[in-house]
């Protein structure tokens, strides 16, 4: 049992006050009139002390309800005795954050000094785990080390300490928070410990907290977060913002020319003019005002390089690597006439204007003649409509595919059953190939189109996925045999099958009932025939992102690349399947030529420092820990709180108010009994 | 013995006269099934003539008729002439219980009063503390009962009590012989009281005293000690009545006795009266004691 005001007790000295006022004997102050003294002799007053207790009982109760008293002033609690047992020992995880915010002055030296003085401060019959923090969470001693080598964890972890700088990843504080409670939950023998959660940190506002939001926060798992504090707030924040050209795909050469980038400004900071210089100097610098928390899209010339701010307090982040543009050769055939290729009405005419080069990818289209006797070396993709393949060709077609090209053909009134049985694999599919003409004012719309496949996924958005307005004048319609490997991905609304695919070796054939050019339909005019253009490159494994700017942390695209070379000049030679993350910003060099450029994360450089309402928001049991002397202070002020806040669950001093009352009534009882037998003076004044 | 009211039930009764006539209806109707039935204090007195009376007085129809002498008493003086003395000083103030020695003192007065003059007797009223304070003189007419009661009614004023000096007065002033009822609680010295009740005895007056004392008084009932403040002089002294009872006690039967032997000493009747007796008791063992008194006369 504990006492939230114990000083109160010292009130219960006062049952001094009524053991004295019962061996104190009533001076006689009655007044008695009486007929005459004649009769009487004067006598000396009797003394006021005496030694013998009166009415004992009376004083005993009146004792009692003054202790009582003192009692419920105190505040009298209970406290668990798991709650006891718990604060004998404790468990904690200790994270230091090394994100690239903490390379801001002398914060990562405040955090080592803290934390130094943390484990200094833990005994070793208690439990310790440390780990550091950035964009994910890594262990540097482990509770299962700590239960076998508790004495040495000092020596150990000191030196470790030292040597460590801050990273340039950022803040997933989220995700530690939910590690370290994931590590106290695996953990052997912390049971019945307190459980108590050290975060070291700057607590900024860019920390990720989305974790949290997916798991109920232990209650027993109390988070002291110990703030690092810089002295100011000043930071400008660089980021890629997404290209006019990607907008618009038709960028001007302007435009195609500028690098867009987001610049934000703190908050509470008091820099407002920045400047902004590209490395190679070919490029004017840009200088410009962004008030505090503003943020803007800036397009400055040059497209390629490391673009440098200055102006505010804080230079971490004040670099931003953008890696020149590599688009990506894609070698595609068009097998079928090639003077149809300057004709608006052929389809080879929509299919070269629709593949234009785009950042990532520069489709080079050939157009092969049926008659050849194969592919031109390294083709990747094959359009086939309007012919008939000769025989080499079409196995060369068909290795293409195997190998993991992707071949689309329409199916056209030249093509016989056999060619499509040659081209697929798929024996039996009947094929009306006569056009099924509709009327002028006749169409066909696709109906059932399988979204979620990875030929249509350009269309998994609801937004996009209005085929209405996309009509179909001809198709020609297959029937396809029972348990067919052909997978209809849409249908007409008359129930002909429209978009047909299937697997052939490690690629894919693609068969479409109806062709893209005007005769056929208005799949070439309408907006959806460049967003499946490339889709389908993308199944074929050419995605049409930039790819070139990662973030610290990311895993670096290797590929086949059998090389790395670092912007801290580290040559890496990875390993088949190894997975190598970007330590630092800046640009690599993957391989002989390509560059990735990695940057810092955006929301690092929000360094304003958070509120720790945040945490508490999401369910955390937050306690704030301080730097200085006066964390002894706060965290007596935690624990009185805590006990208050029993206390007010346990409200005891209602129990002792009812005795106290009763004992009260007694007393009043008692007393008026003991006066009532006590004679009175048996007089009538005149 | 009559039913009788006790004192806690007269008090309530506030008029006086109204509780006078309480008391004597009461009285009265006990008298029918008393075994002393006729009897009054009003009897025609005869007495043996001696030598040096009066001849005039002789009842010369008894000489006719036995032979023998008697005296006959003048009309006037069959009429008994009764002076009720009744003490006002400030010691009568006290009282413990529903009635104060004066309440007692007046009641009992008022009670005789009415009793005699509702038997044709005259009856006058003197209070007295220091000295004689009213004196009323002892008359049987219409509407002297309430002038009497309204005497009696009057509230005690201070002083203290000097009865040798009353009673010397009121020898003066009573010069008809007479009943004198003395009530007192006679708290003063008392060496000099024999002599002047005998003066008044000397005067042919029939003197009976009664002497009034409260309970707490008598028993001196007091537990916690206390400043104990004399009613007549004021002042104040400390008493423990634990240790001071039996002193107390002695010294009052020894005032009491003293009293007593004085009046058998002076033919006196003393009539020992603590406030928590019924009236009618006091005044039926009066009645009684006059009438053995009234008898023994007769016998002679």
């Amino acid at each position: 049992m504990t006492w939230l005001f114990p000083l109160y007790l010292l009130g219960g000295a006062a049952i001094i006050g009524p053991i004295l006022m019962h061996l104190r004997r009533k001076p006689p102050q009655d007044r008695v009139e009486f007929s005459s003294l004649m009769f009487l002799d004067a006598q000396t007053p009797m003394p006021v002390s005496k030694r013998r207790l009166e009415n004992w009982l009376l004083l005993l109760l009146r004792c009692l309800a003054l202790l009582l008293l003192a009692l419920m002033f105190a505040r009298p609690l209970w406290r668990s005795e798991n709650e006891d047992t718990v604060s004998q020992n404790q468990a904690t995880v200790l994270l230091l954050d090394r994100s690239a915010s903490m390379q801001r002055g002398d914060l990562w030296k405040q955090a080592i000094t803290a934390a130094t003085q943390r484990l200094e401060k833990i005994a070793l019959t208690d439990r310790l785990a440390v780990a550091t923090l950035d964009r994910e969470s890594k262990l540097l001693w482990s509770f299962d080390q700590d239960k076998t080598s508790a004495s040495t964890r000092l020596a150990a972890l000191k030196p470790q300490l030292a040597a460590m700088k801050p990273g340039w990843a950022s803040t997933d504080l989220g995700q530690a928070l939910v590690d370290a409670a994931g590590w106290f939950g695996s953990a052997q023998g912390l049971s019945g410990l307190k459980k108590r959660l050290v975060v070291i940190t700057d607590f900024q506002e860019g920390a990720r907290l989305d974790a949290l939001r997916g798991m109920v926060w232990p209650e027993n798992i109390a988070v002291e977060v110990v703030r690092v504090d810089a002295p100011n707030a000043d930071n400008f924040t660089l980021s890629l913002a997404a290209s006019a050209s990607e907008d618009t795909e038709r960028g001007d050469a302007e435009t195609r020319s500028m690098t867009r980038i987001r610049l934000s400004n703190s908050r509470d900071s008091k820099a407002s003019d920045f400047k902004l210089t590209w490395d190679k100097g070919t490029e004017p610098p840009t200088t410009g005002y962004l008030p505090p928390g503003a943020s803007r899209v800036l397009s400055l010339p040059g497209i390629a390089g490391t673009l440098t701010l200055t102006g505010d307090a804080w230079d971490f982040d004040n670099q931003i690597f953008i890696a020149p543009a590599q688009p990506k050769a894609v070698k595609i055939v068009f097998i079928g006439e090639e003077k149809t290729h300057s004709e608006a009405a052929t389809p080879l005419f929509y299919l070269s204007r629709a593949l234009q080069p785009t950042p990532s990818l520069r489709p080079e289209l050939t157009v092969v003649p049926e008659t050849a006797q194969s592919l031109p070396a390294g083709t990747e993709l094959v359009f086939i409509s309007g012919a008939r393949l000769s025989a080499p060709l079409m196995q060369s077609v068909r290795a293409l595919a195997e190998k993991g090209g992707l071949v689309i053909a329409v199916v056209t009134p030249e093509m016989k059953p056999q060619d499509l049985e040659a081209l697929t694999g798929i024996s039996g599919i009947q094929s009306d190939v006569s056009d099924k003409s509709a009327s002028s004012d006749e169409y066909q719309m696709l109906s059932e189109v399988q979204t979620t496949h990875p030929l249509l996924r350009p269309f998994a958005d609801e937004r996009l996925r209005d085929f209405t307005k996309l009509h179909f004048w001809k198709h020609r319609k297959l029937t396809l045999p029972k348990d067919s490997l052909l997978e209809v991905l849409a249908h007409f609304d008359q129930g002909d099958p429209a978009i047909l695919a299937c697997s052939l070796g490690k690629g894919r054939v693609v068969l479409l009932t109806s062709g893209w050019h005007p005769a056929d339909s208005q799949l070439a005019l309408s907006t959806k025939f460049v967003p499946l253009l490339y889709g389908w490159l993308e199944a074929a494994g050419f995605r049409n992102e930039q790819t070139a700017s990662l973030l610290v942390g990311d895993v670096l695209p290797l590929e086949a690349a059998t090389s790395i070379m670092t912007p801290d000049s580290q040559s890496l030679t990875p390993k088949p399947g190894d997975t190598i993350r970007a330590e630092v910003p800046g640009i690599y060099t993957l391989g002989k030529d390509r560059l990735i450029a990695v940057n810092i994360a955006p929301e690092e450089g929000r360094i304003t420092p958070m509120d720790l309402a945040k945490l508490r928001e999401l369910g955390v049991r937050v306690e704030e820990g301080e730097l200085d002397a006066a964390a002894s202070a706060k965290a007596e002020d935690k624990e009185r709180l805590a006990i208050t806040e029993q206390e007010a669950r346990q409200r005891a001093w209602i129990w002792l108010l009812g005795s106290l009352l009763a004992i009260l009534a007694w007393e009043t009882w008692l007393a008026g009994r003991i006066r009532q037998s006590q004679p009175q003076p048996a007089f009538t004044p005149a | 013995m009559p039913s009788h009211l006790d004192t806690s039930a007269l008090a309530r009764i506030r008029s006086l006269e109204l509780r006078a006539k309480v008391i004597v209806e009461g009285l009265w109707k006990g008298m029918h099934r008393s075994p002393y039935h006729g009897f009054s204090v009003e009897f025609s007195e005869y007495r043996a003539y001696v030598q040096g009376d009066d001849p005039r007085y002789i009842d010369w129809k008894v000489l006719a008729r036995s032979d023998r002498t008697f005296i006959k008493k003048f009309e006037d003086e069959t009429n008994l002439r009764c002076q009720l003395v009744v003490d006002h000083s400030r010691s009568m103030s006290f009282g413990s219980g529903p009635m104060t020695k004066a309440d007692y003192a007046a009641t009992l007065a008022a009670t005789m009063a009415l009793f005699l003059m509702q038997q044709g007797d005259a009856v006058g009223v003197t209070t007295f503390g220091q000295t004689l304070q009213e004196h009323i003189p002892a008359r049987n007419r219409p509407g002297h009962l309430r002038r009497l009661m309204l005497e009696l009614e009057k509230p005690a004023p201070a002083g203290p009590t000097s009865l040798d000096l009353s009673v010397g007065q009121l020898a003066d002033l009573v010069r008809k012989r007479g009943l004198i009822c003395l009530v007192s609680d006679l708290l003063a010295p008392v060496e000099k009281l024999e002599r002047q009740l005998g003066l008044l005895g000397a005067m042919g007056h029939d003197v009976v005293l009664f002497h009034v004392m409260d309970r707490a008084e008598i028993d001196f009932s007091f537990d916690k000690a206390a400043h104990f403040r004399d009613a007549e002089t004021g002042t104040e002294r400390f008493i423990d009545p634990a240790s001071a009872r039996e002193v107390y006690l002695n010294r009052l039967n020894v005032h009491r006795d003293f009293i007593r032997r004085a009046c058998e000493r002076q033919g006196i009747e003393y009539h020992w009266t603590p406030t928590d007796t019924p009236i009618e008791h006091v005044l039926f063992d009066f009645l009684s004691a006059r009438l053995r008194k009234k008898g023994g006369v007769a016998r002679r």
